[in-house]
């Protein structure tokens, strides 16, 4: 069987059932590389260019992790998912970036998404994309119908669950985090990063030990997240802004505990949106805001101290509150 | 009498503060860390009984700073606090008004908001180390004066020079070219504390609601350029509180006195004689998994006491 093997980084969060889906159903076997550890880092760092951000740089750690593990590698170039919205220049070139630092590599299925090209063209791209495993267009259109629908129970079951993607993919049911009245704090930022335990030094394991429930923007249905796009920024203008301006946004009118943006160091996208909500949380002064960057420090104490002290000040701040009502 | 210790072990500097049943500060200390954090915390120990009554009774123990969960299972703390709540519980404790906290340390700077007495937001400073003490202190080396020569000189400054406070790397080439060029050494004091002040606001202070009273305090309070060019930079009030070095060790001896009163319980404080206890500091790389954790650990007589470092916390239930 045709092993097709899926980097489990950058959009792996957000797409990974309806790649499976798409595979299998052409016949392949779909195999994902292991969780980040500090081996995939280093081994990615020794690869990239220079200014690459650390989410690349575990990419490329993940497709080394793949190399003599499978037949093929799928890097899609995502470009525009959404008429005339566009995506960093790192997503665009990923599949031709991966084939320069990685010339080991197996041969990469790589494809175009750009929704402003038109629909014929995407329904091309899914079909050149699926003869590399199938001859029949038919076959290939029956994948591409059944991975969407993947894709849509996904995002479906992580809404009505409140489940966050790790969780989705692997079948958790939400039992598990179901105390009812439980405070919340609201983590806003790209699945990439609020999902990769090397990358946020266990921020999820953190806040749940502390007591909390931890909601993520996955959680928030597609209506939510634009109308806290259209309140704060009005129209967007990049791919995935509804992870941080959108959630964010959101979430700091919700009524959670308090929220954290979490950015990797020198994105440039990011380091516009997450000022936005930055600016909203200054301008509600309701729900306690902490932005945290995240670079390659093997350090943990600049994530641990500032999220004890983010914690204190909403447990001193409740605190007093039961104070003066008192 | 009944006393509370807090204890802050920095980078830099080790600090002691002891506050007794009114929160009154009795005794406080500052010694450099030279970096080792185990000795300096005996050797402080050592001093405080040294210099306390006989019949006093610490009654709460709390430590904070970067070394405070290596200092925490040293003392036997009942507290072990990061820094940044400390330094704003020890600043409102003395002013209850106060709205902004800047506190800059040896090796990072903080600015603290408050309103009616509690913190609202704060930010640390995250990739850049440029501005805080160790920098002034590598400075004042080189220009062959120690940091209290460095302060009085930078208030003689006339004409203060441009210099580029983004990188404390930059800032150095620029302060090297200014000195070439024959600029009085106090104008390229007090310009580098200008720049190092403009680098604080637009990093650490960016976008914080910044509200007078300002309580300036840490290491670098001390050094009278950068206080002054921070009240001109800011054009408001600042205030240097009484002993602002040890600012922290005071908030976290008060957090611990104000915990204590509410368990009703013991101090687990392990008493003075841990002075003359042999602590051995050790790490090892874990192969478990390929994270390849560095694990730090600390132990008496071969004994394992804690360990640190791992992302999962096998090694900390480790006996």
């Amino acid at each position: 069987m045709v092993k097709v093997g899926i980097p489990r980084a950058l959009l792996y969060y957000q797409y990974y059932p309806m790649w499976k889906t798409f595979f299998e159903e052409l016949g392949a076997e779909v195999v994902v590389s292991p969780p980040t550890t500090q081996a995939t880092l280093s081994a990615g760092s020794s690869r990239v260019v220079a200014d690459t951000c650390l989410p690349v740089k575990i990419f490329c750690g993940h497709v080394l992790a793949l190399v003599d593990k499978c037949d093929y590698i799928f890097i899609p170039a995502l470009r525009s998912v959404k008429s005339k919205i566009y995506n960093c220049s790192k997503f665009l070139g990923l599949p031709d970036m991966t084939r320069a630092v990685i010339p080991e590599c197996p041969p990469i299925l790589d494809i175009d998404i750009d929704i402003n090209k038109g629909k014929r063209r995407l329904y091309q791209a899914i079909y050149v994309l699926g003869r590399h495993l199938s001859r029949s267009p038919l076959k290939v259109r029956k994948a591409a119908l059944a991975a969407w629908q993947a894709h849509r129970e996904y995002k479906e079951l992580m809404v009505n669950e409140s489940l966050a993607p790790p969780q989705a993919i692997a079948g958790v049911t939400a039992e598990k985090h179901s105390t009812p009245n439980q405070a919340s704090i609201a983590l806003v930022g790209h699945p990439y990063l609020l999902y990769d335990e090397l990358i946020n030094h266990r921020l999820t394991h953190r806040l749940e030990q502390a007591g909390y429930r931890v909601l993520t923007p996955e959680m928030l249905t597609a209506e939510q997240l634009e109308t806290a796009i259209t309140r704060l920024t009005g129209q967007p203008y990049w791919t995935y802004e509804e992870e941080v301006v959108g959630s964010g946004g959101h979430y700091l009118e919700s009524g959670v505990e308090g929220a954290i943006g979490v950015i990797a160091f020198g994105c440039g996208p990011d380091s516009l949106m997450m000022d936005m909500v930055q600016r909203q949380a200054i301008r509600l002064k309701t729900t306690p805001f902490m932005s945290l960057t995240l670079e390659e420090h093997s350090a943990e104490a600049g994530v641990v101290t500032r999220l004890e002290a983010f914690l204190d000040m909403i447990q001193r701040k409740k605190r007093r509150g039961a104070e003066v009502c008192v | 009498m009944e006393t509370y210790l807090g204890i802050d072990v920095g980078s830099v500097t080790t600090k002691f503060a002891v506050l007794d049943s009114k929160d009154k500060l009795v005794f406080h200390l500052y010694l450099p860390t030279q970096g080792k954090p185990i000795e300096m915390v005996q050797e402080g120990l050592k001093e405080v009984k040294k210099q306390l009554p006989k019949e006093v009774n610490i009654c709460g123990v709390a430590t904070t700073g970067s070394a405070r969960y290596l200092a925490g299972v040293i003392v036997g703390a009942d507290l072990v606090k990061n820094e940044i709540t400390s330094h704003a519980v020890g600043a409102l404790h003395y002013f209850p008004q106060a709205q902004t906290v800047v506190e800059i340390g040896g090796q990072d700077s903080k600015i603290i908001l408050i309103r009616d007495g509690i913190v609202t937001d704060f930010g640390m400073n995250t990739v850049c180390a440029a501005g805080t003490g160790s920098f002034l202190d590598h400075q004042a080396l080189r220009l062959n004066m120690n940091i209290e020569q460095f302060s009085q000189r930078s208030l003689e400054s006339t004409t203060p020079v441009r210099i580029a406070g983004r990188c404390t790397v930059f800032a150095e080439s620029d302060m090297i070219h200014k000195q070439q060029m024959g600029h009085r050494t106090e104008d390229i004091l007090y310009g580098l504390c200008q720049a190092l002040v403009r680098n604080y606001l637009n990093n650490v202070g960016l976008g914080k609601d910044i509200q007078p009273p300002v309580i300036f305090q840490g290491g670098v309070a001390f050094n009278q350029g950068i206080v002054k060019a921070l009240r001109e930079e800011l054009d408001t009030e600042v205030i240097v509180p009484p002993h602002h070095e040890v600012m922290g060790a005071i908030g976290a001896a008060l957090l611990v006195h104000e915990e204590m009163s509410a368990t009703q319980q013991e101090s687990q404080f392990k008493g003075f004689g841990i002075s003359e206890i042999k602590y051995r500091t050790s790490s090892f790389e874990c192969k478990a998994c390929p994270n390849l954790c560095e694990i730090a650990q600390l132990s008496i007589n071969g004994k394992a006491l804690a360990r640190w470092g791992g992302r999962c916390d096998m090694w900390e239930r480790a006996e």
